[in-house]
């Protein structure tokens, strides 16, 4: 029997050869997964086109900078919830055990399964608008009818959204091992893809930005004179801008919860760590999604800064103003990667940095389903649901009715959210019920050391305190302040469009349906005689 | 008959509490605990003058008094380590001395396992509730004829047990692991076993497997995949097959009614093969929690009429 120890002088724990004796993922994969959760380049930039326009007072870095601060005790109450029941499934299983099984299947299924099927076609408009539309604009190609601006029309959304959800499927399909490779190579990528628009946006001043937006607005759009040509556009619609500050702070609270949209993901991967857990684990946890979310922030505030810089902040923001009300300067989403890739004046160059920067979205779209697939198994095997909803092809290790269950409202939904009017405004939906998700588990941790005592005593996380108070369940506190602060102004302010009639009832629909879906199970078991109440009925020590 | 199965407790004491339990807390007829019964890890409790110190979890714990002793060993064996009270001469000791750690570690872990069949006595009225034990990969040979002793247990290793008109035959040995643990044998040696123990076996259609290792490539066996450390690979987002592949032919040949397995603590889950319903309850022992299933097996039907995994 071979034995390690472990201790930095004397030994302090000794350990033998026994299988699965796994310490945890490194934290350099942590900070990726984060980083690419709150990804800067697909959520970051698309949220951005809506934000500042709907909320013109406010400052965006200021608010990225409030909500980063904000998020961050999310990531510390999370970390709590890791290191103290290290499980796949995550919110699930941490409501489950502290709030009740019915709870948190409800929280579970509605903020990581059905709401995710609106996650589908929002990817897909993001592919559509940093990928199909600006190759299409660049290379000037002319099929199908209206080239790049096609993908724009009900069609060309819906179409792209059908092959988001299919590259999303296949490659839960072909399994996550070369995904994860690919994802690796794709965060390097995206990167030097950032990096390089740094340098472009760096180097060129003001004048130079002037200068090829107009000569490749009229090379590539037949729109003369665009600079000017988009801020005369801006001042007849009326649309006023602020001056690129740090104030003032009430309406830049405003702007939070729609920072929400890219900001609120960090602790989105980190649910697997090891048996033999101690405070360092903690540490690592936490600093894996903190890092991450930090690298995302210092992403967006080189952008802003370069923006203001060489973009110039008020022509920027009139260009997302522009696209907010429907009339963008060239027909297509004012993509700002691509403008500062004119910078370069070499088409065959403009196109590999449009590619390169797609990694963003290639790097996390395949995880899309993940989660909602194992959502789905895990309620399964509680009985929940249909054992069919956990089975595997046997020849090719497929998913099969996982993925329907996802494929196909998403699909539909996608539909919706191309044909309708309305319905795409709806983007904060998604934010929003995942919010609510959180929020229970903020809950969870608040609580912790009162429902589950033995467990809190044990945890690692029970140990880290500040001045004698430990620091997760208050740090749950102040994130239970951060998702009601946003659901209120989701709630109550208009600018949002979450609080329209037919959201609402889009959302209330998911919480009916999970409800409906639970109560039909505890009714059908019951009448086969299982009971479904003892799933986490804990069984007596004494 | 109402069966309630748990396995890969790794030496929790509050999880084999719990598993005590379970017989009355699920009104099971039967309680099997599949293999894994022992813990990895022994925490030093270095006694020093008028006073003990050890390291729990990352933080320095003093204890002034045997009544702060006594429960710092017991959240110690609650988290499934084993406490192992020693001199600082006794700890340089086993720093030092070959194999002093694993004599240590054999003592500690037969002591414990011998404590916690006495509780066994207590609890199942001294046998009036059946209990089947049976060791895992990770369980040391020596434990065997402990259980053998137990007039409250039954060891199973290897033999068919009739339970009612249902037959269980155990096996805690499973394919080669990159621990190189205790109970591995190669594929073509795990068939012969259970070849062997189901040849014992009168009628298949009531055949229970509770086979340690979970069959391969079924969702029951899904582990990280793990680099040349031992860590998982790509952020621990990349699950590989690790289960037997003799186990996987057994049940596809033999088709027993039920067919429970351990092993692979976080790949819980329930897989039909055939007529055999197949079970991974998984583990979460070092949370304190029992995860198990409550099973209601009808021997007329020869089948399980009734499943739920439940986190006790």
């Amino acid at each position: 029997m071979a034995t390690d120890a472990v201790g930095s002088e004397t030994p302090t724990l000794f350990l033998r050869k026994a299988t699965g004796l796994v310490r945890g993922w490194s934290v350099r994969d942590s900070i990726i997964y984060a980083c690419l959760a709150t990804n800067f380049v697909t959520l970051g930039l698309y949220e951005f086109t809506f934000a500042g326009p709907a909320f013109p007072n406010g400052q965006m870095l200021t608010a990225v900078l409030i909500s980063a601060v904000w998020v961050s005790f999310l990531v510390v109450a999370y970390a709590g919830l890791i290191v103290t029941i290290p499980r796949a499934g995550g919110d699930y299983v941490w409501q489950s055990r502290i709030l009740g099984s019915g709870l948190g299947f409800v929280m579970a299924v509605t903020g990581w399964w059905f709401i995710l099927w609106l996650w589908a076609p929002i990817y897909g408009n993001i592919l559509s608008v940093q990928l199909f539309q600006p190759i299409w604009a660049t290379l000037k190609w002319t099929w199908p009818g209206g080239g790049a601006a096609w993908f724009g029309t009900h069609t060309g959304i819906f179409v792209v959204t059908l092959i988001t959800i299919a590259v999303a499927g296949l490659l839960v399909s072909l399994g996550m091992g070369g995904y994860a490779r690919v994802q690796k190579w794709c965060f390097l990528g995206g990167m030097i893809g950032f990096a390089v628009i740094v340098i472009l946006l760096l180097v060129n001043n003001h004048q130079d930005f002037v200068n090829s937006f107009n000569q490749y607005g009229q090379q590539l759009f037949g729109v003369h004179n665009a600079y000017d040509a988009t801020n005369a556009a801006a001042a007849k619609a009326g649309i006023s801008t602020s001056p690129f500050s740090f104030g003032p702070l009430g309406p830049t609270m405003l702007l939070v919860p729609a920072m929400m949209f890219f900001i609120l993901w960090p602790n989105w991967g980190a649910t697997l760590y090891g048996e033999i857990r101690g405070a360092s684990d903690f540490r690592r946890v936490f600093t894996g999604m903190f890092v991450g979310l930090w690298i995302t922030v210092v992403c967006t505030v080189i952008f802003f800064l370069l923006v203001d810089k060489t973009i110039g902040w008020g022509f920027y923001q009139n260009l997302n103003a522009l696209d907010y009300n429907g009339a963008p300067t060239f027909g297509i989403w004012p993509y700002p990667f691509m403008f500062a890739g004119w910078l370069v004046h070499n088409t065959a160059i403009q196109v590999i940095l449009i590619l390169v920067l797609s990694l963003w979205f290639f790097a996390w779209v395949g995880t899309l389903f993940l989660s909602s697939t194992r959502v789905i198994f895990a309620a399964a095997f509680d009985r929940v649901l249909p054992d069919r909803a956990a089975e595997v092809s046997e020849k090719r290790k497929v998913p099969v009715y996982s993925l329907m269950l996802m494929l196909l409202p998403a699909a539909g939904l996608g539909a919706v959210y191309a044909y309708s009017s309305t319905f795409h405004n709806y983007t904060l939906d998604a934010t929003l019920v995942i919010a609510v998700t959180y929020l229970f588990s903020a809950i969870a941790v608040v609580l912790l050391p009162f429902v589950k005592p033995d467990l809190w005593k044990a945890s690692p996380a029970s140990r880290i305190k500040l001045f004698g108070v430990p620091i997760v369940p208050v740090s749950g506190v102040i994130t239970i302040g951060l998702l009601v602060f946003n659901l209120v102004e989701w709630l109550y302010e208009d600018n949002y469009y979450v609080n329209r009639h037919d959201s609402l009832i889009f959302m209330g629909g998911m919480y009916v349906l999970a409800i409906v879906i639970y109560v039909v199970a505890r009714i059908v078991r019951r009448r086969q005689g299982i009971d479904l109440g003892l799933i986490n009925k804990e069984i007596p020590v004494e | 008959m109402k069966v309630f199965f748990a396995t890969d407790i790794h030496g929790s004491e509050v999880c084999w509490r719990k598993f005590l339990n379970a017989a009355a807390f699920y009104k099971a007829d039967l309680i099997v605990l599949g293999g894994d019964v022992t813990g990895k890890a022994m925490v030093p409790i270095v006694a020093h003058h008028g006073y003990w110190q050890a390291v729990v979890r990352g933080e320095t714990i003093r204890m002034d008094s045997r009544t702060e002793l006594e429960n710092v060993e017991k959240q110690i064996r609650n988290q499934g380590f084993y406490p192992a009270v020693v001199t600082q001469d006794e700890l340089q000791a086993l720093s030092a001395e070959e194999g002093a750690v694993d004599r240590r570690f054999s003592v500690e872990m037969l002591h414990s396992l011998d404590r916690w069949l006495d509780m066994a006595d207590t609890k199942l009225g001294g046998g009036k509730i059946p209990c089947i034990l049976n060791g895992g990969n990770d369980d040391f040979f020596e434990i065997d004829d402990l259980i053998e002793a137990s007039p409250v247990a039954s060891f199973g290793e290897g033999k068919a047990l009739d339970l009612d008109g249902f037959h269980l035959v155990s096996m805690g040995w499973t394919n080669p692991t990159p621990w190189d643990t205790f109970r591995e044998a190669p594929e073509a040696e795990l068939k012969e076993k259970i070849d062997a123990a189901v040849r014992q076996i009168p009628d298949l259609e009531r055949a229970i497997f509770n086979f340690h290792a979970p069959p391969y490539g079924t969702g029951l066996d899904e582990a990280p995949a793990l680099d040349e450390n031992l860590r998982p690979m790509h952020g621990g987002a990349v699950m590989k097959p690790v289960g037997s592949i003799a186990v996987r032919d057994a049940i596809n040949s033999y088709q027993p009614m039920l067919s429970v397995h351990g092993h692979i603590h976080e790949s819980r889950g329930v897989k039909r093969m055939g007529r055999t319903l197949a079970i991974n309850p998984g583990s979460v022992y070092g949370d304190g929690v029992l995860q198990g299933a409550v099973l209601e097996l009808n021997a007329k039907k020869g089948k399980v009429t009734k499943y739920l995994l439940v986190n006790g």
